[in-house]
């Protein structure tokens, strides 16, 4: 399950968790744990953090920053890349 | 002290990590005691077990060797003394911190009677983790269930019974904040112990291309695993690259033994995966029997409406439409209040003023009526359109929709070739783009962030979506909302399409997968969206009285300097010098110095066009005059330049900041001026040859 997931990382991609999950039949819950554990692992790094708005003071309109969506880009490591081969 | 009548294992044995294995425990009688170790999360509420199983008789110290504390305690029940230990909160026994070696050597090494796992039902996935790890070790396993209330509330309904059937251990539901189910856990324990339950543990199997692999390192290893280590498990542990176990492994295999262990493991450098996978199928195919999740309400609605809201074809559509809608009802409820705002309030305080200051000095009455009043005032007046943009725009927001719009548009932008590094910035850029700009910190590659903020200015802000919606109707009337949906439009074709290049160019084949939460549908809170649009439409209003009235008096000045004539003053002068390129555009010289002023903010160019448009003219609304004094396709090429063209001066500031570079600055800006200026001249030349709105 894990090597898929991470062949998945892999493509690349714009995915919802949800439809990530289905793919591999576990819950959301559960898949973020093993995006965690991957990157634990060293096979995965997460990239970027939050939406910065402290710089968007000067405009009345910079609060809808990032449409209230969260996200997270994952990419594999050289680690990842290497075991994706064999997977 | 175990009286260590007990010979409980795990799942080990011949075949190491399989399921089904029976471990009957051996039968107590009489008075006796036992020892029962508590392990568990943290947060899980092992304490509170604790805590109720032992009341006052507990005994705090160290673990031996450690800092780490140790609690101890006594409970009795039937002739039966349980000697509770309460192990450190562990997430997992991977030897990773000083309590997780803590915890798997306890029950190695001393062996209790039984180990309760304190499991939070609510993230029975996580907790799950530590049970498929604390399962293959040699002491049985009772699960107590805790936080089924928790689990409840959030929806998720666990069955003990089948997650008991599941695992082939005990399983006990517990709510210990309110002392339920520790009477349970204790019988349950007793019962374990007399030989009244049946054990059959079903363990995580590692993933079957490795089960070889696993095999022959535990043929290898058996006969020198040091007491009291179970042979299957450090077979397992060499393969997960545990250094604590490889160390000890290391030092008790012969060095022939040793070698070949050793070069099994550098074959499988990907069998850590293996092992995790096995146990995360194994989770998988607890929840799946025990969890149950109610279709029906706030799920399965989500799960219904995201068929189409989040599908590659009809989500694109959904949002087009949705967009268009959102157009249609600005304008159309927006409009009609608008022009009473113009008429009732902006121009009745235009004339008062006008009347009150008719005795004092001609450029103080043109001052207030023509400089305040017609820039200012102008923006002022379509604080309706904005209101009801931000009430629709919040409506989307509050009911979750908007997460759905960015996931379409970003899986589109991922089709057309954009990269999953670009995302993150560029996608934090819908609301603003300075955030935008510096969200490109996350991606390395000096060239491939620069590339980034270069086109991040192209994701249409909200204040470029509001200047649109301020000018399309007074522009196009009618055909506004097809005007406006399709700016928006051409704005992420062009994103896109620079996306693609910069894919091509920095990125090289490198790939990266954005993963999006999409929370739940929800019915909209109104006290939420109303408080949403007050404080937009508040701030809209201090950048109104701030930084549109500063220019807004500039534009004016310059405009009656020196004689009183706006065509002989100095801003004319100056606007002239862009004619040659303004004509190309269709576009006069004050439509051009309207575009200049949009880069302090973006709303200055409709003060602006108020200012130079309105100065003179008496009675005649805005529109009235646009109307007559552009053509269609002038009004088209205005607009385009107003999406594509450079940002406002605090998105550049961030681009300096960002790339610490003069210039890639200016390149940016110079990009982005011939991108907007060159696509405008290419939309106005062309209608021009088709005879289209000329």
């Amino acid at each position: 399950m894990l090597g898929r997931l991470l062949s998945l990382v892999g493509q690349g991609g714009v995915h919802s968790y949800a439809d990530l999950a289905h793919q591999l039949g576990v819950s959301e819950e559960l898949l973020e744990q093993m995006l965690q554990d991957l990157a634990r692992m060293g096979y995965i790094q997460p990239v970027g953090g939050t939406c910065d708005t402290s710089k968007c003071h000067h405009c009345p309109l910079g609060s809808g920053c990032a449409m209230d969506a969260r996200g997270r880009v994952w990419v594999l490591t050289g680690k990842g890349s290497s075991l994706r081969g064999g997977c | 002290m175990s009286i260590g009548l007990l010979q409980a294992h795990g799942c080990h044995g011949v075949s190491a990590v399989k399921e089904g294995q029976k471990q009957p425990p051996a039968i107590l009688s009489g008075e006796t005691a036992i020892t029962v170790a508590l392990a568990g999360q943290p947060n899980v509420g092992k304490s509170t077990v604790f805590n109720l199983l032992t009341g006052l008789n507990q005994h705090v110290g160290n673990w031996p060797g450690k800092t780490i504390e140790q609690k101890t305690g006594i409970y009795r029940q039937n002739g039966l003394t349980m000697n509770i230990v309460d192990l450190p909160g562990t997430y997992s026994l991977t030897a990773n911190s000083p309590e997780e070696v803590i915890a798997r050597d306890y029950i190695i090494k001393e062996r209790p009677d039984v180990v309760v796992a304190v499991v939070d039902a609510a993230i029975l996935e996580r907790s799950l983790y530590l049970v498929a790890e604390l399962l293959p070790l040699p002491a049985p396993v009772v699960v107590g269930l805790n936080m089924m209330d928790v689990a409840d509330q959030e929806g998720r309904h666990v069955e003990p019974e089948v997650l008991e059937a599941a695992l082939g251990v005990p399983v006990v539901p517990m709510v210990a904040t309110k002392a339920q189910g520790v009477r349970e856990l204790a019988d349950t324990i007793e019962r374990l112990v007399r030989g009244d339950i049946p054990y059959h543990p079903r363990c995580p199997q590692i993933r079957d291309d490795h089960q070889v692999v696993l095999d022959e390192i535990l043929a290898l290893v058996e006969s020198y695993v040091p007491d009291p280590y179970p042979a299957d498990w450090v077979a397992l542990k060499l393969l997960e690259g545990d250094k604590e176990i490889t160390a000890m492994m290391r030092r008790a295999l012969p060095d022939a033994i040793w070698d070949q262990v050793h070069d099994v493991l550098m074959a499988h450098d990907d069998a850590l995966v293996a092992v995790a996978s096995g146990r995360y199928d194994w989770i998988g195919r607890m929840i799946r029997a025990a969890v149950v999740r109610p279709q029906v309400g706030q799920i399965s609605l989500t799960e219904r409406l995201d068929r189409w809201a989040t599908h590659p074809v009809w989500g694109m559509g959904l949002l087009a439409g949705i967009l268009a809608l959102v157009f249609w009802l600005t304008y159309t409820i927006g409009a009609p209040l608008q022009d009473a705002l113009d008429t009732y309030v902006v121009g009745a305080l235009a004339d008062r003023t006008g009347a009150l200051l008719a005795n004092g000095p001609e450029w103080a009455s043109k001052l207030m009526v023509e400089g305040i009043i017609g820039g200012v005032g102008t923006v002022i007046t379509f604080l309706p359109i904005l209101f009801i943009f931000f009430a629709t725009m919040g409506l989307l927001e509050d009911m979750g929709y908007m997460a759905r719009a960015a996931y379409v548009m970003d899986r589109f932008m991922h089709l057309m070739g954009l990269h999953g590094k670009s995302f993150l910035p560029l996608f934090l850029g819908f609301g603003c783009n300075v955030p935008s700009i510096v969200g490109a910190r996350v991606i390395e590659s000096r060239r491939a962030r620069l590339l980034t903020i270069m086109i991040a200015p192209l994701v249409p802000c909200t204040a470029r979506m509001v200047v649109v919606a301020f000018l399309a109707p007074v522009f196009f009337g009618q055909a506004a909302t097809l005007v406006s949906w399709g700016l928006i439009a051409l704005n992420l074709m062009v994103l896109a399409l620079s996306g693609m290049a910069i894919n091509k160019i920095a990125f090289r084949g490198e790939r990266a997968a954005f993963i999006m939460e999409l929370p739940l549908y929800h019915i909209p809170n109104w006290r939420t969206i109303g408080l949403l649009v007050w404080q937009r439409s508040l701030a809209f209003l201090r950048k109104a009285g701030t930084i549109i009235l500063v220019i807004s008096v500039i534009v004016w000045a310059l405009s009656a300097l020196p004689s009183g004539d706006v065509e002989t003053s100095y801003l004319a002068r100056f606007g002239r010098l862009l004619t040659p390129l303004g004509s190309l555009m269709g576009m006069s010289w004050r439509m051009m110095v309207a575009l200049l002023t949009s880069f302090v903010a973006k709303e200055n160019s409709v003060a602006t066009l108020g200012i130079l448009y309105g100065a003179g003219e008496e009675e005649a609304k805005l529109a009235t005059i646009l109307g007559t004094a552009l053509t269609p396709a002038a009004a088209l090429a205005f607009l385009i330049v107003q999406m594509l063209f450079i940002p406002c001066v605090a998105t550049v500031a961030a681009i300096w900041q960002e790339t610490r570079s003069t210039r890639w600055t200016l390149f940016n800006l110079a990009f982005l001026l011939v991108l907007s200026f060159g696509t405008s001249i290419i939309v106005y030349q062309g209608a021009r040859l088709l005879g289209w709105g000329v």
